[in-house]
């Protein structure tokens, strides 16, 4: 009986002892499915326990602001927006990582967003490309179409879409909370202002009512009030819809290839003369209410080192952002991607970088644009009232 | 008991609700309409705030008027509760006296009231396929007119259109249901009485069954008034106060200023002008019925 008392009591306290650390992070479904493998691998190597939660930044958003002014956090590990980790870095809600990460180990830049007045707040994880657009070889072969090298050629490509009669529109329109309009407009940006635009767009450099952003947008409102873009479906809809061949092209992250049933069918194009791409990394940080903080930056170093990198693009949609991981891990399409941005700018996403209310304001006048593309000015004015300004 | 003894006895139990309504409801309050006041580094500003967001566009856009929507969030508001009021009290009403006595009646008035049971935020996702442009119910509908289908939530013309009369399907249970209990209050004698002095249905109603009615339609508006008031659930999920703002009201703009912008004192008077709109239309309200019992 004292034997069987025994082994409970410390059954009951070794359970009691075990830490399972808590991640936080923005995915689900299939890319849930491709991010849990991951943290099955540091439970193996460590024989530590770690849970996974759902929350997008947005709900974050209003949750850890309350929590870390009660000195709580819901998470050990969490993934957030870079702005928000260097603003409540800064206001020491978050440990620093300086002892466990070695930024000369990431790509040049990857970690400036969560580095503030010289300390590393955050990481970076692996991220995604958002390349152009994307289409099924299959429907490209089977109509006879070719990968537009020009501006011309690619209007000429978007008129030949619209006249199929099976085509809702050319390309799908993502809806949401905003950021699949935001991607493509970005883009649009960094081709027709260049590379550098992205940059004085978020240092509040330039306005948005210049020459030089005007001359994107505009370009991007003729294809628009043209009927080139679908009406704003909600994202993961369009997705289903344009693989349907309701749509022709799709503006997307490369994170599309771990959503489609047959990626090997995927090509991709940028704007011609696109000489950047943005390259969103997503981060990680240890809040410092943590009840593990040395488990958890154990943790955040494994994952967003070598390790748990290659264990992440292994799984497909996802481009390291650590040095060093053979382009061998990859499966083929994400090597494509690769391609891609050889030779081009790795652009940080504009309004993820800004955040606040401009990113607000920015998704929603793009929705509003999108609809009625005759308000151009409207929306320009209203998203240079939110933007940083120097 | 002597009355003091009484006095003291009634302090004793009342004193945990007042410690909870002085805790959660009265410093919550208070302290909301002190920070409205000051900057966010603490400085006493006086109205300086309320002038900053009462003159933002987000909250009034007269420009608005001359070139459509956005007309701004408290313009938007008060349309909500000119469109939505009115239509809930006149279908509740309409509803309760049809079914009245109807055999299968009361499954039709679950029917409506399981908008009410729904959680909002599932109401939003409903509203949402409702005037989708390929699974909605309402584009079926016009259809058969021969209007052209389109997603009706991600127009700036018809965005809050769409939310106000989805929001009017969620809610009429709750008129439909206070107005057939009130119904069944209303004696049977006064229906046989006025058949007796020859009125006819019209008459009937209105002398009888709406004059009788009036403190359930003083409930229903300040209730309904109160809920058109603190809107966010619906408009968050479907619209997100979008396109450019088309669709945006107070509730969601003061979310949009606590936790996107990180501004709790513009945050603070937007909750403070609600609070008082609230309080200026439901006390007069709530007095007209406290004149009748009189």
């Amino acid at each position: 009986m004292i034997k069987k008392l025994t082994f409970l009591v410390l059954l009951v306290a070794a359970m009691g002892l075990a830490t399972t650390l808590t991640v936080i992070g923005p995915w689900a479904g299939t890319e849930m499915d491709k991010f849990v493998p991951v943290l099955n691998e540091f439970t193996r190597q460590t024989g530590i326990d770690v849970e996974y939660k759902i929350y997008r930044a947005e709900d974050l958003m209003n949750v850890l602001p309350a929590q870390f002014l009660s000195k709580r956090a819901p998470g050990d590990v969490i993934f957030m927006w870079a702005n928000f980790i260097r603003e409540y870095g800064k206001k020491g809600h978050i440990i620093p990582l300086s002892d466990v990460i070695d930024s000369e180990e990431y790509l040049p830049g990857a970690l400036d967003a969560v580095t503030a007045d010289g300390e590393l707040y955050g990481s970076a994880y692996t991220g995604k490309v958002k390349p152009g657009f994307w289409y099924r070889k299959s429907f490209f072969s089977e109509h006879g179409l070719k990968v537009p090298t020009s501006w011309d050629e690619f209007v000429a490509l978007l008129e030949k879409l619209k006249n199929m009669p099976n085509l809702n529109a050319p390309i799908a329109s993502g809806n949401g909370v905003g950021w699949p309009l935001s991607d493509v407009t970005e883009h649009f940006l960094a081709t027709f202002g260049g590379p550098e635009l992205t940059y004085d767009l978020i240092e509040g450099n330039i306005l948005w009512d210049s020459h030089i952003v005007r001359n994107g947008l505009e370009k991007l409102a003729s294809l628009i009030s043209k009927g080139y873009f679908g009406e704003p479906t909600e994202w993961t809809m369009a997705l289903q819809q344009w693989w349907a061949g309701d749509y022709a092209l799709y503006f997307m992250g490369s994170w599309i290839t771990g959503m489609v049933d047959d990626p090997n069918d995927l090509g991709v194009f940028a704007l011609p003369g696109a000489k950047g791409v943005v390259f969103g990394a997503d981060y990680a940080f240890v809040p410092k209410y943590t009840k593990y903080p040395d488990e958890a930056k154990r943790l955040i170093a494994w994952l967003c080192g070598r390790e748990g990198q290659t264990v992440q693009v292994s799984q497909g949609g996802h481009v390291a952002t650590v040095k060093g991981i053979d382009l061998a891990n990859y499966p083929p399409v994400d090597r494509e991607v690769a391609k891609i941005i050889q030779g081009v700018t790795a652009l940080p996403d504009l309004d993820d970088t800004i955040g606040g209310e401009f990113q607000t304001t920015f998704w929603d006048q793009l929705k509003l644009l999108w609809v009625s593309p005759d308000r151009l000015d409207d929306v320009i004015n209203v998203i240079q009232e939110k933007a940083p300004r120097r | 008991m002597s009355r003091k003894r009484g006095s003291k006895y009634a302090a004793f139990f009342l004193l945990p609700a007042l410690i909870m309504l002085a805790v959660f409801v009265i410093y919550p309050v208070g302290r909301t309409a002190y920070i409205s006041f000051f900057d966010e580094n603490g400085t006493f500003v006086g109205l300086k705030n309320y002038s900053k967001v009462l003159t933002s566009r987000e909250i009034i856009d007269l420009s608005g008027f001359s070139r459509g929507f956005p007309l701004g969030a408290l313009v938007h508001n008060i349309i909500w509760v000119a469109i939505h009021l009115p239509l809930t009290i006149i279908l509740g009403l309409s509803l309760a006296v049809l079914l009245k006595g109807v055999k299968g009646g009361s499954i039709i008035k679950s029917i409506v009231f399981l908008g009410m049971v729904m959680p909002m935020i599932i109401g939003g996702v409903m509203i949402n396929f409702m005037f989708d442009r390929n699974l909605g119910v309402v584009n079926a509908f016009l259809g058969l007119f021969g209007f052209q289908a389109k997603s009706w939530t991600v127009y700036p013309d018809s965005a809050l259109l769409s939310l106000i009369f989805g929001s009017v399907w969620l809610w009429t249970g709750f008129s439909v249901i206070l107005y057939s209990a009130g119904l069944e209050t209303i004696p049977k004698d006064y229906y046989e009485a006025a058949k007796l002095d020859g009125a006819g249905p019209w008459k009937t109603f209105t002398k009888i069954t709406i004059p009788l009615l009036k403190p359930i339609t003083v409930v229903v508006a300040t209730m309904t008034l109160l809920w058109e008031l603190k809107i966010f659930d619906i408009v968050y999920v479907t619209t997100a106060g979008g396109p450019g703002g088309a669709s945006n009201v107070m509730a969601l703009q003061m979310y949009i200023y606590a936790f996107r912008a990180l501004d709790f004192n513009r945050a603070a008077v937007v909750a403070v002008i609600l609070t008082l709109f609230t309080l200026l239309v439901s006390i007069p309200l709530v007095r007209s019925v406290r004149d009748d019992e009189r």
